[in-house]
């Protein structure tokens, strides 16, 4: 019975490890940002840090899951979960309350959840902890061979996972979906039926003055769709943006938590056109004769 | 061969300087039409008078806008293009139907002023005024209890969100004939987008059936949490948070999320209490 709950432990706590790591892996660069905001470390050590602890979760939950080193994997675990309720805790002394992306991007919570979470986690160690004495899991050298692909897999995902195609599904837009159901739905609700290429930007970025200049020229075109922006930047940022870019369209500012689930590199484009998602286009807005040659087809 | 090369590209540099010279003012010299921006404040020598507003050009992305600052004697336009401010004399200004305003004519020989773009600030000087341009919600905050008339008059963004918003008649009726006046406590923040967004509708409401609800206003700082002050011990963890109370006693809180509509909140909290 004492095994049993043990096992039990440490399946659900590598199961964790395992979804952490894999759901930051996502979004590693959001990771890196929320690092960053909490203020303890710079920006270039947050964006170094970020895939090497999205590869150590993602190595800690194999380990735990496969059984190798189970006791020490554990006991590595319960003191990076430590570790991060320590960090939680700074960042509500230092009045935080945004979301810690303990879970990646798209999972909200609040540094307090967090630590409640945490601690729950931390029991499921301690029980395979208790459960798991004299259990050794896997031989040392298959261990060895588990740690070293698990690591490499970590690693590599963290860093090739901007450049995959998945923004499809880890977002949420995508070709066909109404309005209506996106988390922008509130934002876009005087666009109705008709026709808008929306360009989800950070308005604070240097390249957005470039941005702004091609959505200028497409703006007097005839046949061309309204076109609008949506910003996670803060007002100052954006009444800079407006008094040096000279937009020729309306930008609207959505908090970032909510804009987030739209995209995970920014500048992103898509085109409203019948209350639904007609098309998203990444990295580049649309050339004005395909907008144009969309129209009413 | 080479003289004639030479005179025709002076007699040409000159067609093209003349027409040049000769299109400049007449460019400046277009009407442009605003409407009123709420998003920007004006300050005057430290100081924001209650009837100074910002207006934006119609056309968007022309970089134009106009300042109305009663103290100056001349209305002053914006060319974020050419970086300067133009004085228009009063009399080239008209009031438009939508509250706006049309600069009928830019006088080409008239005062124009330099201006400095500092972030998210305009700076520059007019009629021996200091002015800023700057994000309403970047001036100081109005914190503590504060009356409704007393915001109104402070806030033209308030003023005109509760001007524009329009609630549903019948709500506001049901609220009105409630016969069981509720209390609210409200903790919101000039500073606050969100804020901006959702009080002025609420505050229409509140105003529209003043003898339905006893308001409490409370305007909170920024790092509120860190703060003493009534906000504190009422669990208040983002702004504006509505308190609805009734006999003293709390019953409910306001949602403020985007597309809210207060008065049906309200009515329906006023049913349920019924």
């Amino acid at each position: 019975m004492r095994r049993a709950i043990g096992h039990i432990g440490r399946l659900l706590l590598g199961l964790v490890f395992l979804a952490a790591g894999l759901l930051k892996a996502i979004d590693p660069a959001e990771f890196a940002r929320q690092i960053g905001a909490y203020g303890m470390v710079g920006a270039g050590t947050a964006g170094l840090a970020a895939p090497i602890l999205i590869a150590l979760e993602v190595t800690l939950g194999v380990l735990l899951v496969a059984g190798a080193w189970p006791r020490a994997a554990t006991l590595a675990g319960v003191v990076l979960l430590l570790l991060f309720i320590g960090v939680e805790a700074y960042g509500i002394r230092a009045g935080k309350t945004e979301s810690c992306g303990c879970f990646g991007a798209y999972v909200q919570r609040t540094p307090a959840q967090v630590i409640v979470e945490d601690l729950v986690f931390i029991g499921f160690g301690l029980l395979a902890l208790w459960g798991l004495k004299g259990w050794d899991g896997m031989r040392a050298g298959r261990a060895l061979k588990t740690v070293a692909i698990a690591a490499t897999l970590g690693l590599a995902l963290a860093i090739a996972s901007p450049a995959l195609p998945i923004d499809p599904w880890v977002t949420a837009l995508r070709v066909g979906r109404r309005v209506a159901d996106l988390p922008v739905a509130a934002q876009l609700s005087d666009v109705g039926e008709g026709r808008a290429l929306v360009a989800v930007l950070d308005v604070a970025d240097p390249a957005a003055a470039g941005i702004a200049g091609t959505l200028n020229d497409l703006v007097p075109r005839p046949g061309m769709p309204r076109v609008l922006a949506l910003t996670p930047a803060d007002d100052e940022a954006l009444a800079a943006f407006q008094w040096t870019a000279l937009p020729a369209f309306e930008v609207r500012h959505v908090d970032r938590p909510v804009l987030k689930r739209l995209y995970r590199r920014l500048p992103r484009y898509f085109l409203l056109e019948g209350g639904r998602v007609r098309t998203v286009y990444d990295d580049a807005a649309p050339e004005a004769a395909e907008l144009i040659g969309t129209e009413g087809s | 061969m080479k003289r004639s090369i030479l005179r025709h590209s002076v007699v040409g540099g000159v067609l093209v300087l003349a027409v040049g010279w000769l299109a400049a003012p007449a460019q400046q010299s277009q009407s442009v039409t605003c409407r009123p921006n709420y998003d920007f404040s004006v300050e005057v020598d430290g100081v924001f008078p209650r009837d100074a507003l910002f207006y934006q050009s119609e056309t968007r992305g022309s970089g134009r806008y106009f300042i109305d600052i009663p103290a100056c004697k001349d209305g002053l336009l914006m060319d974020l293009g050419a970086r300067k401010i133009f004085a228009v004399p009063r009399t080239l200004v008209s009031r438009a139907d939508n509250g706006g305003v049309v600069v009928r004519e830019v006088p080409a020989q008239g005062a124009a002023y330099a201006l400095a773009i500092e972030g998210p600030v305009i700076n520059f000087k007019a009629e021996q005024k200091k002015v800023r341009i700057m994000p309403v919600l970047m001036r100081p905050p109005l914190t503590g209890p504060i009356e409704l008339a007393t915001l109104v008059a402070d806030r033209p963004e308030y003023r005109a969100g509760m001007k524009a918003y329009a609630p549903h008649p019948e709500s506001i009726d049901a609220i009105r004939k409630s016969g069981k006046p509720i209390e609210i406590e409200a903790f919101f923040g000039t500073w606050c987008g969100h804020c901006k967004e959702y009080m002025p509708k609420f505050l229409r409401v509140v105003e529209e059936c003043k003898s339905a609800i006893k308001l409490n206003l409370v305007g909170v700082p920024k790092n509120f949490g860190d703060q003493p002050g009534p906000w504190q011990g009422k669990s208040v963890q983002t702004i504006p948070t509505i308190i609805v109370k009734s006999e003293g006693r709390e019953i409910t809180r306001l949602g403020s999320q985007p597309g809210a509509t207060p008065e049906t909140e309200l009515a329906g909290i006023l049913r349920a209490l019924q």
